[in-house]
């Protein structure tokens, strides 16, 4: 009976940690867009893991485009709020995000890469 | 869901029939038979039974022509269909995407086009006041591909062109092709902007206080300065940039103590390339809010002489960092040409005025500023003081002797007031100072309006 409430115990918390591990909230990583810099600019992530950033732009509206990606979305200009993005990574490599609004004079250069190993 | 032509009467039949294989008929169902039977004659007037029949039999006759209704009703069956192929997975699968205000009420929508301008009303003290368009710019870009973008930056100065008339100019900032290969690698070539100091590559108006850029980045960097040039940009990672160039070279003809470098620049026209100029930046952007930033530039500038060619090289070190409501930016920059006293002897033989160079120029600025409203009101009231030193005669080449005039210092204060992020309305005073006891600068009012678009 012992042994029976031991196992019992052990199935319900392992189904616990299962269920919180579902629905576990992603790691967050705060990122900073202002002309012509993202910082950090270079993420690493693991493959599998689940990852939100938090984008809060310094000065005027920016863009935040994963190439290849259906990840796109607009970084309100400063006092306007932030943008949360939440992506999991299913492959191994090295990704490009970049700035996808004209923000000014060295707008091509406003990128940065997600590493996922 | 499958609509059948006669619901109704399907419903009855099947219950009588229900009720009719549970128990013998009574008057009652006989005539709900008959009703049924003449509704059925109604829909297909081939349907015959007879009262001679027994009820079991004419219960048969009805339930078959019921059978055959309900099979010509029915649709026929779906085409199998092959599965959809599951879609391959995006290597970054985007989950959500929260606070996205496209969609909300504070979203712009973008013209195709981006730009900037501004417009100013200056007044020196004891003068009467003038007001001038200074700059209406469009930046143009393209992407040829992921790798391959172009972006471009036009400019009207003045807003009023006319040719062979002192008056503003058409200009083209920039014009250069990016070639993205690598985070810490890529090539650039076009016109491009000398990435030195703080301003040059960063002179959207509301991205710096003050009506009028500082003088600092006007007389010891020039700004906006644009060469024609080529070279690589990268991101090594840990935050820290770089941009390196070869460029076309200053033109020594137009160097001066008045107007120190700014006066100097080719701007792409007829620019030599017959020693190109080098120029790099690097940049430190590892902390949130915090750019640190290290540039050095030199070139010969002598490409219109035979006797001299003097070397301009410029060394600056500038940051900006911002901590709650307060932001301070600062920058120092040193300049030296070589063969000064050679230059200033051909400039006083070409144009028969000493151009007085010096053989050194130093500058420095200090800027603290406080946001008066907390970073989550959409309007943002800047208050800044800005203090300058700079001379542009800081050593002088041997037989010449500096001006103190040109020992200048200045203290510029006022406020920028951004009712949206993009706009920025401009107030400051600036108190102009130099080491002369006989030429007194003149202190000014300055109003400025500038937006980003």
């Amino acid at each position: 009976m012992r042994n029976f409430s031991l196992c019992l115990v052990g199935l319900l918390c392992a189904g616990a940690f299962a269920e919180e591990n579902k629905d576990a909230p992603a790691r967050t990583i705060a990122i900073t867009a202002e002309r012509f810099v993202f910082t950090p600019s270079k993420i690493r992530m693991k493959q599998g893991e689940v990852v939100e950033f938090i984008l809060t732009s310094e000065d005027t509206e920016h863009g935040f485009l994963v190439p290849g990606t259906s990840i796109h979305a607009i970084i309100p200009p400063r006092g306007k709020g932030e943008l949360r993005v939440k992506f999991v990574a299913n492959r191994k490599g090295e990704f490009f995000f970049e700035c996808s609004r004209a923000c000014g004079a060295g707008h091509n250069l406003m990128r940065g890469s997600i590493v996922v190993r | 869901m499958v609509n059948y032509p006669y619901p109704n009467m399907v419903k009855a039949v099947a219950c009588l029939l229900f009720v009719g294989g549970l128990s013998a008929q009574t008057p009652e169902q006989e005539r709900r038979l008959e009703r049924l039977e003449q509704r059925m004659r109604q829909l297909d007037p081939s349907f015959t039974t007879s009262s001679a029949q027994s009820w079991e039999e004419r219960l048969a006759a009805l339930e078959l022509k019921l059978d055959s209704a309900l099979a010509g009703a029915r649709p026929s069956d779906p085409k199998p269909q092959m599965p959809a192929p599951e879609p391959a997975k995006e290597p970054l699968s985007l989950l959500s995407v929260k606070g996205d205000y496209e969609s909300s009420n504070d979203s712009e929508s973008r013209m195709p086009v981006a730009g900037y301008m501004e417009a100013h009303f200056n007044k020196n003290r004891g003068e009467p006041g003038q007001a001038d368009f200074h700059r209406f710019v469009l930046l143009f870009g393209h992407n040829f591909s992921r790798r391959i973008k172009f972006w471009s930056e036009l400019e009207v100065e003045h807003s009023f062109v006319e040719g062979g008339e002192e008056s503003g100019e058409v200009a083209l900032e920039q014009a250069y092709l990016d070639f993205l290969i690598k985070p810490y690698f890529n090539l650039r070539a076009g016109m491009l902007l000398t990435p030195v100091g703080l301003v040059n590559e960063r002179h959207e108006p509301p991205s710096f206080n003050g009506v009028e850029r500082p003088f600092v980045e006007t007389f010891i960097i020039p700004t906006t300065w644009r060469e024609l040039g080529f070279g690589v940009t990268g991101d090594l990672g840990h935050g820290i940039r770089y941009r390196g160039y070869l460029m076309s070279a200053l033109n020594a003809t137009r160097l001066s103590a008045e107007d120190g470098l700014s006066a100097s620049r080719t701007s792409g026209f007829e620019a030599s390339f017959r020693n190109p100029a080098k120029a790099l930046r690097v940049e430190y952007a590892g902390v949130r809010r915090l750019v640190l930033g290290f540039s050095g530039y030199t070139g010969r500038t002598g490409n219109q002489f035979l006797s001299v060619n003097p070397a301009v090289s410029i060394a600056s070190v500038d940051g900006r960092y911002s901590y709650r409501r307060f932001d301070l930016r600062g920058l120092f920059a040193n300049t030296w040409i070589s063969q000064a006293g050679k230059l200033n002897m051909v400039l006083q033989r070409q144009n028969g005025l000493g151009a007085n160079v010096g053989s050194e120029m130093r500058g420095a600025y200090i800027e603290p500023a406080i946001h008066v409203m907390p970073r989550k009101v959409r309007q943002d009231l800047i208050l800044f003081t800005r203090y300058e030193r700079f001379n542009t005669q800081h050593r002088m080449p041997a037989g010449f002797l500096p001006l103190a005039e040109f020992d200048r210092k200045a203290l510029v204060t006022g406020f920028t007031f951004k009712p949206h992020a993009d706009i920025a309305l401009k107030f400051d005073y600036v108190l102009n100072y130099n080491a002369s006891s006989v030429i007194r600068p003149l202190n000014a009012l300055n109003l400025g309006l500038g937006w980003w678009f």
